[in-house]
């Protein structure tokens, strides 16, 4: 009984080695009440049972603005926030995110490898995490469409393939929500590791985004995507584009794989 | 955005002769043609995809050459058939990749492949002669393209030089192209317009990362999409919207780790033909081969037989195998090959399957060729865009090259990634140069091997003959340097081996063996099939031997502490290693033993217990050691390895007699 091949350690997946990884799983992903749509999705994630296991999952403790995990998190106060979330200006155009996993060192391979190698055949292993996310923290939100954090036009040419695109379209199709591209970049900031500081990379995505989409209800909810939260400059920089066009009735959560 | 413009090349005389040529700049081919010849150019048309542009090339000059039968001229008319053509196999291509890619990606409404028909024709009048006057002792063929670009003839011309000698004999991505000159700091204004003159020339050659065509069935039409880095094709090729040509695109996922191979990005093939031209002097010096060792009678002979091959000139004489069984010393027998290839000017490639092998091997090239540059080249070396003598690489990076080494050698031919991997041996016979030679090194030569170059003496009449000493394409080197023989392994058979080691029930000579070796302070390696069988039969030795349970270990390739581990068991900190095949080869321990569990299972083929084998009395101290082969059933492997080695064990004898006559 095989179904397909692990897209972390290439092996055969064998479905009875996965069963129980994948019912432990679900059963700390959810209440009982959503246990057997999430149990559907962990099942069809595309990792062998060993590889399942060892899935970074972020704990139920998290921050309730950035959704980081807070156990790994010294020193939080007791609001619900982590340090970084309480300290940080310009926190109002984003009401929240979240984020499945915690980006450790197995995992910056494997996103290498989707974000920057272009293997293409991992976004939908992708956009089903996406998927139990959603289930897990979004799930009667009852959101407008689904929108992408863009490429600049120049790098996408470059690279040839947007992969926040291709996990909103596989995200789009699991959850049945419209997707819409809203915004375009204008400024072409470096690479995250090339940048220095939480201070200068804020700076570097000021402005960075101008609205580019067809009109909208203003009391619109709006579902954010991107491949990672790691400052959150750019999520928030184009939480504030889309509110400055849309005003401040709409709300903006946005949705990462890894935080 | 790049665009490739495909044109007709039609010129009168008495043969009246029509090619189609595709180009990434129109100008270069414009003055190109125009030192040449005169000849008419009909535009076709152009597009952002490579692979488009080539699989209409392919169409139209296909349906040119059904025509020259017909004996008709091009006429006006002609070519707007021609036109009509290109429009049309790029509907149909069009068609048929929105049907493959269907249940991928949504539908598009204006069809995959943008192509953008020009209806342009422009006749170049013959000017060569009255060019070549004007800039005395350049090459014919760039100056008008030189012009064109505005530059002076003479950096014009260094600059070509330079990106010749760089490039040669390497097969690269556009990126790669970029990246190799970044890196070596040339900075080339209009780089697609110089290496489009050079494949005018003749001297390279332009593909799309993923070539397609569209092939006739019996039932539809299909496109068939091949990269033309790796060779391989179906299922590994994935379809894909492409932002970059901003049409339909594929990219190759067999070789994706080396950068993506897409159908709209050029492959850059770079064969300038000529070898490079050195000093005497200098070749001397590179050649110069320093080692203090000694070879044994037989490894003379072998190393002498590889060096006659190699120096032979006598062309379709290009594969030989070096069959030596394990310990013989194979690396020292390459020294005198690699000598004669570096002393013709040529440059070396030694292709080895493993990276750990690759950063053992080159410090001790390093040494033995004191006079030559040698680097180590695997997937996160800085070295990999040098220019160098000796190469030596990791399989995958060989896919890089292109006709640039005289003499190629592969060591492990029947180690992982090669055995049965076409296209790794495709992308090694790449790397040899035109009359270059190929080299194999293997103790246990894969069968297909065996049968293309090891002529067996009465093989055609169904019994094996015995494994002839040499021939024109291998020499065997059946005994080990220090002269001893090969310890023949013992097989047993006991009744529910794994079941007795599961429920800790004793197995006399699995614990009998282990005792023994470990109390003649032996090492003992015990081999498992699989990975998860590691645990077991760790924690069983250990019940079962309580006074050295502190000195076991067990080891697997994904273990975060592999190399502390084996490390830990050269320094004899440990004395018995559980362990899969993945220390089957490379790892020499003087004084040990091998114990083989489940020797039925197939992992163990006969390559793979020979070479296990082969890990006991390398050392000249100790020529001698147990091998024990424990299977629950009994099976063939095991028998013919023992029969390999027993093979092996009675030529070196009869070699080693005949020698004593004579």
């Amino acid at each position: 009984m095989t179904s397909g091949m692990c897209v972390r350690c290439g092996g055969l997946i064998v479905a009875f080695q996965k069963e129980s990884v994948a019912r432990e799983k679900a059963r700390q992903l959810s209440d009982q009440a959503g246990y057997p749509v999430i149990y559907r999705m962990v099942k069809g994630i595309v990792l062998c049972g060993v590889c399942l296991d060892a899935l970074p999952l972020i704990g139920h403790d998290i921050c309730q603005r950035c959704g980081r995990d807070r156990e790994l998190q010294a020193g939080i106060n007791n609001v619900g926030l982590c340090r970084d979330c309480v300290h940080g200006k310009d926190s109002e155009n984003l009401v929240a995110n979240r984020s499945l996993l915690r980006y450790e060192k197995g995992e910056r391979d494997l996103l290498g490898l989707f974000k920057y190698r272009g293997d293409e055949r991992l976004a939908s292993y992708y956009g089903t995490l996406l998927a139990i996310t959603v289930q897990r923290y979004y799930r009667c939100m009852g959101f407008t469409c689904i929108t992408t954090v863009p490429l600049h036009p120049q790098r996408l040419w470059e690279r040839g393939f947007n992969q926040v695109d291709l996990l909103a379209r596989h995200l789009g199709a699991a959850i049945k929500i419209p997707v819409k591209p809203l915004l375009l970049r204008t400024k072409d900031t470096p690479k995250l590791s090339k940048q220095k500081g939480r201070a200068a990379r804020h700076e570097n995505m000021r402005e960075a985004f101008v609205w580019d989409g067809q009109d909208m209800p203003s009391a619109s909810k709006i579902l954010l995507l991107d491949d990672i939260y790691t400052t959150g400059s750019t999520l928030r920089s184009c939480a504030r584009t889309i509110r400055e066009h849309l005003g401040s009735s709409c709300e903006i959560y946005s949705l990462t794989i890894y935080r | 955005m790049r665009e490739y413009l495909l044109y007709i090349k039609a010129c009168g005389g008495s043969i009246p002769q029509v090619q189609t040529y595709i180009t990434p700049s129109f100008s270069v081919d414009r003055s190109f043609w125009q030192e040449r010849e005169g000849c008419v150019l009909h535009v076709i048309g152009k597009t952002s995809s490579l692979a488009l542009a080539f699989s209409l090339r392919a169409k139209v000059n296909g349906y040119v050459m059904d025509q020259v039968g017909k004996g008709r001229a091009l006429t006006d008319g002609y070519v707007k058939e021609l036109r009509a053509l290109a429009v049309s196999s790029v509907c149909e291509a069009s068609s048929l990749y929105g049907r493959e890619v269907m249940s991928v990606q949504d539908r598009r409404k204006h069809g995959w492949f943008s192509w953008e028909p020009v209806e342009e024709s422009v006749e170049v009048p013959y000017q060569g002669g009255k060019e070549s006057e004007k800039l005395p002792g350049t090459r014919v063929g760039y100056s008008g393209g030189r012009e064109l670009l505005g530059r002076s003839s003479s950096h014009e011309n260094s600059q070509e030089a330079v990106l010749c000698e760089i490039l040669d004999g390497r097969a690269l991505l556009w990126e790669e192209v970029e990246a190799l000159l970044n890196k070596r700091g040339v900075d080339v204004h209009d780089l697609s317009a110089i290496l489009h003159s050079f494949v005018l020339a003749n001297k390279a050659e332009w593909r799309p990362g993923i070539r397609f065509s569209v092939t006739k069935g019996w039932w539809r039409n299909r496109l068939e999409l091949v990269c033309e880095r790796c060779g391989s094709a179906g299922a590994k090729v994935e379809l894909t919207y492409c932002h970059t040509c901003e049409q339909g695109c594929a990219y190759c996922t067999a070789c994706l780790g080396m950068g993506r191979s897409k159908c709209c990005t050029p492959y850059f093939l770079m064969d300038v033909g000529a070898s490079l031209i050195r000093s005497a002097e200098h070749l001397e010096n590179v050649a110069r081969l320093e080692w203090a060792g000694k070879y044994s009678a037989d490894q003379s002979r072998a190393a002498e037989r590889a060096r006659c091959f190699v120096a032979n000139p006598r062309p379709g004489l290009s594969e030989y195998l070096i069959w030596a069984v394990c310990g013989a010393g194979k690396t020292e027998l390459l020294f005198p090959s690699v000598t004669e290839a570096l002393a013709a000017g040529g440059r070396v490639l030694i292709a080895t399957p493993r990276k750990d092998v690759v950063l053992e091997l080159a410090p001790r090239i390093k040494r033995v060729f004191p006079g030559a540059k040698v680097i180590a080249v695997h997937g996160s070396s800085s070295e990999k865009w040098e220019e160098s003598d000796i190469t030596i690489a990791t399989t995958h990076q060989v896919m890089r090259y292109h006709r640039r080494f005289l003499l190629v050698v592969l060591d492990e031919a029947d180690a992982f990634p090669y055995h049965n991997d076409p296209i790794l041996y495709r992308a090694l016979s790449r790397a040899v140069k035109k009359n270059g030679k190929l080299l194999y090194l293997s103790a246990t030569p894969p069968g297909y091997l065996q049968k293309r170059l090891v002529r067996k003496g009465r093989s055609n009449l169904g019994s094996s003959g015995a494994i002839p000493l040499f021939s024109d394409t291998h020499v065997l080197l059946p005994g080990r340097y220090h002269g001893a023989a090969l310890p023949v392994p013992k097989i047993l058979t006991v009744q529910g081996l794994h079941k007795r080691v599961q429920t800790n029930r004793i197995v006399a000579p699995l614990i009998d063996t282990v005792n023994n070796s470990l109390n003649e302070e032996r090492q003992v390696f015990v081999f498992v099939p699989r990975v998860d069988e590691i645990d077991r039969v760790l924690s069983y030795l250990q019940k079962w031997l309580p006074a050295h349970a502190g000195e076991m270990a067990g080891v697997h390739a994904a273990d975060p502490m592999r190399e502390e581990k084996v490390l830990a068991f050269r320094e004899k900190r440990y004395t018995v290693m559980v362990t899969t095949t993945i220390l089957e080869r490379g790892v020499t321990i003087p004084k040990s033993d091998v114990v083989v569990v489940g020797a039925e299972a197939p992992v163990f083929d006969e390559a793979s217990l020979v070479q296990i084998a082969g890990r006991v009395g390398r050392s000249v101290d100790d020529t001698s050691g147990s091998v024990l082969f424990l299977q629950a059933e009994r099976s063939t492997s095991p028998k013919r390895a023992v029969r390999q080695i027993s093979q092996m064990n009675c030529l070196a004898q009869k070699l080693t007699e005949q020698r004593g006559l004579s």
